[in-house]
């Protein structure tokens, strides 16, 4: 039995299919988000079917999740992202404790039960500060490419004090420190170490290991080593970590499919 | 008229109130279709989701024709007091005088969000230095300066000491507008030292004879503003009676709560719930009415109680709710997502209390002043929610923060912490902007998760 999870985020949209027999996923996709949700997320699924040879009546469930999830017309069910990212992670880090979801326009910090349930999140629900959006802010303002930002970070000597309490006003920092003659490494740097320092703080004291990291900026290079400083605590990067919405929403179409 | 349980438009309720009008029912005459106050710009009636009973009928028009209700005292000659930062204690006073009535000008905090903003409050305030940084009460100042909502009181108290910050600079601006006002200070309150004497609070708190006679020492100056406003004096027998008064509002909510947050099946949407524990704060500018109108509403619940007709979904999950939102529509989100009230704590918990009866009325007042929730430390509040959220048996705590609001930016961390150590259940914090509209997305990703949890954690 085939589910398919669609994780209808704010920066881009993922799908998973994903076999519950031989318990891996059989194939996934990735596409920057547009205005129309509902029609990229039936594209993208009937791309993946195509191009795996499937017939739309393998998939015995669809569930949606993700900022645009309710958009989603081809879902049977929708789940929120806090649960779907529990389910992903734990499917790929069996003993995570502490997940931390960085995504385009928020971030969600998950405490897990022993068994794999939520115990209690939290979201950065304001400012862009903690989330990947900041990272676009300042590769814009840099005129670098975002995959380009962790070899850039890398090259750092002393990362830049930059502010972690708003993204305007970091930028309008970020002004000042180029025209001060900052090194643009060290400015990556500094947005890094503020995204890492926000996260941390909703995070607070409440650090049980292992902490996986998830969400897209998880692919950014340096990011998982800003968030450990600021954690002071090892941080893993969870395997696909743009997927994990997706295979978790997958998951549970399997799980809901079986009941 | 026997309807069932359901939450209806507001189209809805204003046919209801017709209906009832048109069978010959004998209504108070405040009561009448919601529509009139959206075309005085409350705009934000039109989204929301009603219970659908005549008493939420009687609820939200006596909660709405409150500045009605001050203007006509004005006119007939009553007195009016201001009771700022005071969430229940000085209104006991000032009903037990004649003549006189209280109201709460820190209530205009909801006008911008009934109004979509369109009222200008806050613009007001924003040229007065205090912008989106301050809690919402800021609309107050607005109110103040257009004089386009409640009248200017003729006398206006404020607690001051163990208040927020903020709380204290908009209340000195006010003042600094021309409207003098009556300090009365409230410590924070603290255990007693070993060798000092304790003193039992409302709520299960102590603390030091000496904090209690100093309040009542505070409250005694509040009492004869009160008296020279009046023009005559308050005797121990009104006062006494002006307490058991208040007490009545305190038992009609205390019964309406258990029954509300007990039941399996939900017999009151939160919205109403919500509207109805605020009465016992200032009692919407008519103490009397008050108890009428929890009658009725009580009276609506018990009926649904014994019938067994809910308002929601019998597995609705069960949530403790922290702090009052500005956002109407976030009490509908709720139910909406899967979820119910199971008991709440909107800052003013010891105004749910009775005041004891059985000690002097001015040391009954002092105590229940200092068991405020807002005067101690969070801990205490805390310990409180813990105790409340056990009663009801709460599946979940939202600890809904209100932005710029300086009570509760820090305090959510630590009740969270208590709340796990001691119940081990799911806590959210969530932060609801008086007009939310951008954030429902993100408000509702919360909830339904939450509701989630509750419903996975069941499964265990």
């Amino acid at each position: 039995m085939i589910g398919a999870g669609i994780d209808a985020g704010s920066r881009a949209l993922k799908v998973v299919l994903f076999d519950q027999e031989r318990g891996r996923t059989v194939a996934s996709a990735v596409r920057d988000q547009g205005t129309d949700h509902d029609r990229l997320a039936c594209e993208l699924l009937e791309e993946l079917l195509r191009d795996e040879g499937l017939p739309r009546e393998r998939v015995a469930r669809i569930v949606a999740t993700g900022y645009g999830r309710r958009a989603v017309s081809v879902a049977d069910a929708t789940v929120t992202e806090i649960t779907c990212h529990a389910v992903g992670v734990r499917h790929h880090v069996p003993d995570a404790a502490t997940i931390v979801e960085i995504g385009g326009q928020d971030s969600k910090l998950l405490h897990l039960n022993p068994d794999g349930t939520v115990r209690d999140f939290a979201m950065n629900d304001r400012c862009a500060a903690g989330t990947g959006r900041f990272l676009e802010v300042v590769a814009s303002r840099l005129g670098a490419g975002l995959d380009s930002l962790g070899d850039l970070a890398r090259a750092a000597d002393t990362p830049a004090p930059i502010s972690s309490m708003c993204v305007v006003f970091a930028e309008t920092e970020i002004i000042g420190l180029l025209a001060s003659g900052a090194r643009r490494e060290n400015i990556v740097a500094g947005v890094q170490t503020a995204i890492a320092s926000r996260v941390a703080a909703m995070l607070g004291r409440d650090v049980v290991l292992p902490v996986i990291f998830t969400g897209g900026v998880a692919l950014v290079p340096g990011m998982a080593q800003a968030l450990a400083s600021a954690l002071a605590a090892p941080v893993r990067v969870c395997p696909q970590p743009q997927m994990t919405g997706a295979v978790g929403a997958a998951l549970i179409a399997c799980r809901q499919a079986s009941a | 008229m026997n309807l069932p349980p359901e939450r209806i438009s507001m189209e809805e309720l204003d046919l209801l109130c017709e209906r009832r009008r048109a069978s010959g029912a004998s209504l108070p005459a405040y009561v009448g279709p919601l529509r009139r106050h959206v075309a005085e710009g409350d705009r934000r009636l039109l989204r929301l989701q009603y219970d659908a009973s005549p008493a939420a009928m009687r609820l939200w028009s006596f909660l709405l024709t409150e500045e009605e209700r001050l203007h006509a005292a004005r006119a007939a000659g009553v007195k009016i007091v201001g009771t700022m930062k005071d969430l229940g204690t000085v209104p006991v006073l000032a009903y037990a005088l004649p003549n006189v009535v209280a109201f709460y000008p820190d209530g205009a905090w909801w006008t911008p969000c009934l109004m979509e903003l369109s009222d200008g409050l806050f613009r007001i305030a924003q040229l007065l230095g205090f912008g989106e940084a301050f809690c919402p009460v800021r609309a107050m100042l607005g109110a103040f300066v257009n004089r386009a909502h409640f009248p200017i009181p003729d006398l206006l108290t404020c607690s001051a000491g163990a208040v927020c910050d903020d709380f204290s600079a908009i209340a000195q601006c006010v003042e600094s507008l021309g409207h003098p006002i009556l300090w009365w200070e409230i410590p924070h309150r603290r255990p007693p030292e070993p060798d000092e004497t304790a003193v039992e609070l409302p709520g299960g708190f102590s603390a030091p004879a000496s904090q209690v006679a100093f309040v009542r020492s505070e409250l005694d100056r509040v009492r004869s503003a009160l008296e020279v406003l009046a023009g005559a004096p308050l005797g121990a027998s009104e006062l006494a009676a002006g307490v058991a008064q208040a007490n009545r509002v305190r038992r009609s909510l205390a019964e309406l709560r258990r029954l509300a947050y007990t039941t399996e099946a939900c017999p009151m949407p939160a919205l109403e719930m919500l509207i109805a524990e605020m009465l016992a704060i200032h009692f919407c500018s008519d103490q009397a009415e008050t108890i009428r109108v929890l009658a009725d509403l009580t009276e609506e619940v018990r009926r649904r109680v014994k019938e067994k007709h809910g308002v929601l979904a019998e597995d609705a999950a069960r949530v403790f709710w922290v702090n009052p939102v500005a956002d109407l529509r976030v009490m509908n989100l709720l139910e909406d997502c899967g979820g119910r009230l199971a008991g709440t704590e909107f800052l003013f918990s010891h105004a749910l209390d009775p005041i004891p009866e059985d000690l002097p009325p001015m040391e009954a007042l002092a105590r229940m002043a200092l068991a405020d929730p807002m005067v101690g430390p969070s801990t205490d509040r805390a310990a409180r929610i813990v105790r409340d959220a056990r009663a009801f048996r709460a599946e979940a705590v939202l600890v809904s923060r209100i932005p710029g609001a300086s009570h509760c930016a820090l305090e959510g961390a630590v009740i969270a912490r208590v709340v796990r150590e001691e119940l081990a259940i799911p806590v959210v914090e969530m932060e609801v902007p008086p007009v939310a509209d951008s954030m429902m997305p993100t408000l509702r990703s919360q909830l339904e998760a939450l509701v989630e949890t509750v419903l996975e954690r069941r499964k265990r």
